[in-house]
């Protein structure tokens, strides 16, 4: 197994693991830290979550006071978004992306580091309101003036403040990080458009967090101000306009949603080729998707204030609505993939298997509010709690799922238990589906989102009371997941480097990879080098550029010559 | 829960789901809005049906496939399927698809936006006016009149054991002044299919309007959509619809009992100034020469003022203590002043409409 | 499924070895370049804010009474000038190291770390004349709120430029080994761009 190293292993050994850890520079051991780190904030969250549902399982006020409630919202929303699933969609990225362009690092190992360690950082900063007079209580949105110095006098949400600035630096750092890398350390042969999907959906998100999380840094920023030295941005009294909050939120907020979702994306574009056994339909279909879902979203953050009466309506509902393109081709695309395909049903298959099925429920929810007339109706209801989970959750959590149960044989040698996996799949998807989708119901027939009491009316306390024990079930979900993982760490199957017979770089080295990761690399003459190397005598299934025989190829990784017969017009 | 005339509309809805999933029967009788109660709320309505029956359609042709695909292309053995990298053709159909559907629905959408947001004369005659004062955290309504001293409306404000109450005729235009002087409050009425936020603007030129005709006389449930702070749950309030005659008797009895406001009290050596919207209601103020005088301030609002006083050389001679409303008012003793022009502002406000001149002679 | 390999699969299989050679921009100067993308971006929030702030603001535009209205003379224009000029000598200081000058690029580095320790000076003395603070309306948020940043930037600009010097002193830099050098070059050209917008915002387009 150990052929492939190539570097001096020895000197780390002689240092003790922990201070190992602690200041390791090697983008794996970076990116199971960001995994682990943003497992911790899940679960802390979800603990919140089960709080909030406890607490609406029925009318009244039983468990908790308002401002408990409050905190609780904003705690659930802010850390499940900020140190949950943008972080651990980064960890596996780091982890993966090095790995898949047949690097031996980032292209800034230290500053890597450091983009880590400011997370738990400033998670703890918004965390430590809880010591000091209760944590910020406005919604992870923030909005002023409910956010100003005048209405949340404690100091929770200067905490909320700081710590959000430290953890958009540290996500700002780590897309320059993911950026230079792509662009400078890719494997000879590698071009632009021979890179793993996954790769294109990372440079896509850190296109958008360098471009957006700034925009927010400075909103923070004046907020701070506003509450900490007497100015007024957002202050009407004397002249500023609360709105311009809004607008700087939502201008950073809505690339935000595409930061969460097309990571997530391109996992479930790596795992459903790999257990289908064809290559990702419509790959450069797929890429440009990509581009003009995160163009697009700088040009739709209003459709989140179609209630203010302040923004230009037909212009930000047109804009939305053509996100539904790029983003219905990507709905194709993998469906394509799956047809007349060699289908496996792994944990990772069905975790990728249940985002695209419930990305779905989200993406029409989201199209449907991006309707204005039908927005006025649903905005701030439970129906875009709905819609926010079947993307956040169904899309990006189940996306989290896959990824772990298909890279975890890659960081440690072992995978996890399949059947484990599967009973922890439906569980979580039984129980997803029951605690997310009474909201529906609940917002259309006008019950409004954070309230801590509602009225007794039997609709909503019946579909409350679904909703609550489908968030227990999540929970319990999650404990087959726990046992899966400690047990195969501990004594898990031993499958070698390629257990899912995979396409990409990374199952071309051990598992786990040496440090530095590779001496020997396969040619690169598809975004499947894996794959073509393992098939490369069988070759009634290669086109013709993936025949020994190098064939010339353009910049772009164009091959010249005819297409082959099934179907290769698209590329 | 469902009213009938919806259960009739989506019945072809709701028969197309049931064989399939028993969450799409659920999901069935769920998700059609409230009965609309207002005339744009039924396009609305109508084009919300539109939009989830398309949403439906997409929902089947995508999972359904997804499950066929599943059962029918699982592995059998190991030979590779064709590797099929892509088709142009395909791809641009199904570019075609999303588009033509997006396209429809703008259209659509931005048809029935135009009902909304149709507003009626308000010089026409018909209909009412009223402002919806929304704070922390209840509503106030107030009926504003003909004429135009304010004195003469009408307002009702609830509180968290009784909330505010919005009486209104049926059939006729009610143009809502949505008004808020602390946070961002909604006014939501679900079976008007329709809110809008209230936000607290510098200006009143900015302020959001909202307007309905309710259709059917009767009693509808409405809250604040947008989180405001810890009782955000408690600014619920109803509309009541009855036809016009009711209403304009309602109107009569409800101001015959509204107490008349008290007369403000003044006397030569008081100065009165009121400050509301951050704005003091006068910008001049004249008093005598070397002798004290008293200075009356009033803040009808949820946010402090102050008034300072400042000499030709800008330097402070007097400064009130912090007054927060609403209807906040003190008296202050205001040491005499040598002859001359002064300038008085708010310090926490120290905007043009909260800066004006003292005239001491 | 699993092919239980007992060597990766790049070394069962033949796979060649890797020939990396680094082309184009230096890896540094790209980081460098996205970072100030963001700040960019960063700025750009900051400026909206400004926008925003004056197009929604009822009443005259500027420093709240009574303090005096903003003029060029006698501390911005003067400073708006040193840090320009401090550009130059920036540039001068790469061209140098270009040729492998370490000394001039020495002294050329040293007169730009004087100008925009100047420059932080002059801005810190023109706040305490200015008679107006940052809670004096919205104007006074977003003017001190959009300079302070952009002094934070020139400071953060003269600790690279005290590297740099400090660097240069011992020798660390040739024509061919000087990447520190471009790099804080483009960020020092970086915050003087964004000084002439803020200087023609807040006292031309008044």
């Amino acid at each position: 197994m150990a052929t492939t190293t190539l570097s001096p292993q020895a000197e780390a050994y002689s240092r003790s693991w922990v201070l190992d850890w602690l200041t390791t520079v090697d983008h794996k051991k970076i990116g199971i830290l960001y995994i682990v780190n943003s497992f911790l904030f899940f679960f802390a969250a979800g603990i919140l979550a089960l709080v909030i549902r406890s607490e609406l399982a029925v009318p009244g006020l039983q468990f908790l006071d308002v401002e408990t409630y409050n905190q609780s919202f904003t705690m659930h929303g802010t850390i499940m978004i900020f140190l949950f699933v943008v972080p651990i969609l980064s960890g596996f990225a780091n982890y993966v992306v090095p790995l898949q362009l047949g690097a031996p690092d980032m292209a800034f190992p230290r500053i890597n580091a450091l983009s880590f360690w400011l997370l738990p950082l400033g998670g703890g900063l918004i965390f430590a309101g809880y010591l000091f007079g209760g944590a910020a209580a406005e919604g992870w949105t923030g909005y002023t003036p409910l956010s100003s110095g005048q209405y949340a006098q404690g100091v929770g949400t200067d905490l909320w403040l700081i710590g959000l600035a430290l953890v958009g630096t540290a996500s700002i750092l780590g897309s320059v990080n993911f950026i230079t890398t792509i662009f400078k350390m890719r494997a000879p042969g590698m071009t632009l458009f021979r890179m793993p999907i996954l790769v294109w959906t990372v440079l896509v998100t850190a296109t958008l967090i360098l471009l957006a999380t700034p925009v927010l840094t400075a909103g923070l920023i004046a907020l701070f101000i506003d509450r900490n030295y007497g100015g007024h941005f957002f202050d009407p009294a004397a002249g500023g306009n609360p709105i311009l909050w809004q607008h700087i939120f939502w201008f950073f907020g809505h690339p935000e949603v595409y930061i969460v979702i097309l990571p997530a994306m391109g996992v479930v574009s790596e795992i459903l080729p790999v257990f289908s056994r064809k290559p990702l339909f419509g790959y450069r279909a797929f890429v440009y998707a990509t581009i003009g879902i995160g163009l697009l979203s700088f040009s739709v953050w209003a459709h989140h204030m179609f209630t203010t009466g302040k923004v230009l309506l037909p212009f930000f509902a047109f804009m939305t609505t053509l996100i539904g393109i790029p983003t219905g081709v990507k709905m194709f695309n993998w469906m394509a993939t799956l047809w007349r395909g060699s289908i496996s049903l792994t944990t990772p298959m069905l975790f990728a298997l249940g985002f695209v099925a419930m990305f779905l429920i989200g993406g029409i929810s989201g199209v449907m509010l991006a309707s204005p007339p039908v927005d006025f109706h649903l905005q701030d209801t439970y129906f875009v709690v709905a819609h926010l989970h079947y993307v956040f959750f169904g899309g990006s959590v189940f996306g989290v799922f896959a990824a772990t149960y298909f890279w975890f044989p890659k960081m440690t040698g072992r995978r996890l238990n399949e059947g484990l996996g599967k009973i922890h799949f439906w569980i979580h998807f039984i129980g997803f589906n029951l605690a997310f989708f009474p909201m529906h119901p609940l917002g259309i027939s006008g019950m409004p989102r954070r309230i801590a009491d509602y009225a007794d009316n039997p609709i909503w306390m019946f579909w409350n009371l679904v909703s609550t024990i489908g968030a227990f079930m999540i929970a319990v979900s999650i404990l087959p997941f726990l046992v899966n993982v400690v047990a195969t760490f501990i004594n898990g199957e031993r499958v070698g480097d390629d257990p899912w017979e995979g396409n990409t770089l990374e199952w071309a080295t051990t598992s786990p990879p040496p440090p530095y990761n590779f001496d020997k690399l396969p040619p690169i003459r598809s975004e499947r080098p894996v794959f073509d190397l393992r098939h490369k005598h069988d070759a009634e299934h290669l086109r013709e550029e993936q025949l020994p025989v190098a064939a010339p190829a353009d910049e772009e990784g164009n091959v010249s010559g005819k297409p082959d017969g099934d179907g290769g017009a698209e590329r | 829960m469902q009213p009938a005339t919806a259960r009739t509309r989506s019945r072809s809805l709701i028969r197309a789901v049931v064989p399939l999933l028993l969450i799409g029967l659920l999901a069935g009788c769920g998700m059609i809005p409230p009965e609309p109660k207002s005339e744009a709320a039924k396009s609305v309505f109508t084009l919300y049906n539109i939009v989830f029956a398309m949403g439906v359609a997409v929902f089947l042709a995508v999972e359904g496939f997804i499950l066929y695909s599943v059962v029918r292309y699982r592995r059998r053995d190991d030979r590779l399927p064709p590797q099929t990298h892509g088709n142009t053709l395909v791809e641009i159909i199904w570019t075609a698809i999303p588009t033509v559907i997006v396209f429809i629905l703008f259209v659509l959408s931005i048809n029935t936006l135009g009902i909304v947001e149709a507003r009626s004369d308000a010089n026409s005659g018909t209909g009412v006016d009223i402002e919806v004062d929304g704070f922390q955290w209840q509503w106030t309504f107030r009926y504003l009149d003909d004429d135009d001293n304010p004195d003469n409306d009408y307002s009702v404000t609830g509180d968290a054991s009784n909330p505010a109450v919005m009486v209104v005729p049926v059939g006729e235009p009610v143009r809502l002044t949505l008004r808020s002087n602390d946070v961002i409050h909604s006014f939501y009425v679900p079976e008007f299919l329709i809110k809008r936020d209230l936000i607290p603007v510098p200006d009143n030129e900015s302020l959001n309007h909202l307007e309905f005709t309710v259709s059917e006389a009767g009693t509808y449930a409405g809250q604040c959509a947008e989180f405001c702070g810890n009782f955000h749950a408690n600014m619920t309030f109803t509309v009541q619809a009855m036809p016009r005659a009711e209403y304009d008797q309602w109107l009569q009895d409800a101001k015959a009992g509204n107490t008349p406001r008290p007369t403000p009290q003044g006397g030569a050596e008081t100065l009165e100034l009121t400050a509301n919207n951050i704005a003091f209601d006068t910008l001049e103020l004249r008093a005598a020469a070397d002798t004290e005088f008293t200075l009356r301030f009033t803040n009808q609002e949820a946010i402090p003022h102050d008034v300072v006083i400042l000499d030709a050389d800008n330097n402070e001679v007097f400064r009130t203590d912090d007054l927060t409303g609403p209807d906040a008012t003190e008296e202050f003793a205001v040491p005499a002043l040598p002859a001359g022009e002064y300038t008085f502002y708010c310090s926490f406000h120290p905007v043009p409409a909260m800066t004006g001149t003292l005239i001491v002679e | 499924m699993s092919v239980d390999a007992p060597t990766s699969m790049s070394a069962q299989m033949g796979a060649v070895e890797i020939e990396r050679r680094e082309a184009g921009m230096p890896t540094p100067l790209v980081g460098m370049l996205l970072f100030i993308a963001s700040e960019v971006m960063f700025f750009g929030g900051l400026f909206a804010a400004y926008f925003n702030a004056r197009a929604s603001f009822v009443g005259e535009w500027g420093p709240v009474h009574p303090a005096e209205p903003l003029e060029i003379m006698p501390i911005a224009l003067p400073i708006t000038i040193i840090l320009l000029s401090s550009s130059v000598t920036m540039q001068f200081g790469v061209w140098a190291i270009r040729r492998g000058d370490q000394r001039a690029m020495r002294f050329w580095t040293l007169v730009t770390l004087i100008l925009g320790v100047i420059f932080l000076i002059g801005q810190v003395y023109d706040y305490s004349v200015l008679g107006f603070g940052i809670g004096d309306g919205v104007f006074g948020t977003v003017f001190y709120t959009l300079t302070g940043f952009h002094g934070a930037h020139v400071f953060g600009g003269t600790v690279g430029l005290t590297i740099l010097v400090a660097r240069a002193s011992q020798g660390q830099f040739s024509a061919r080994n000087h990447v520190a050098v471009e790099a804080v070059s483009i960020y020092w050209h970086f915050v003087d761009v964004v000084w002439i917008a803020l200087f023609t915002t807040l006292y031309f387009l008044r």
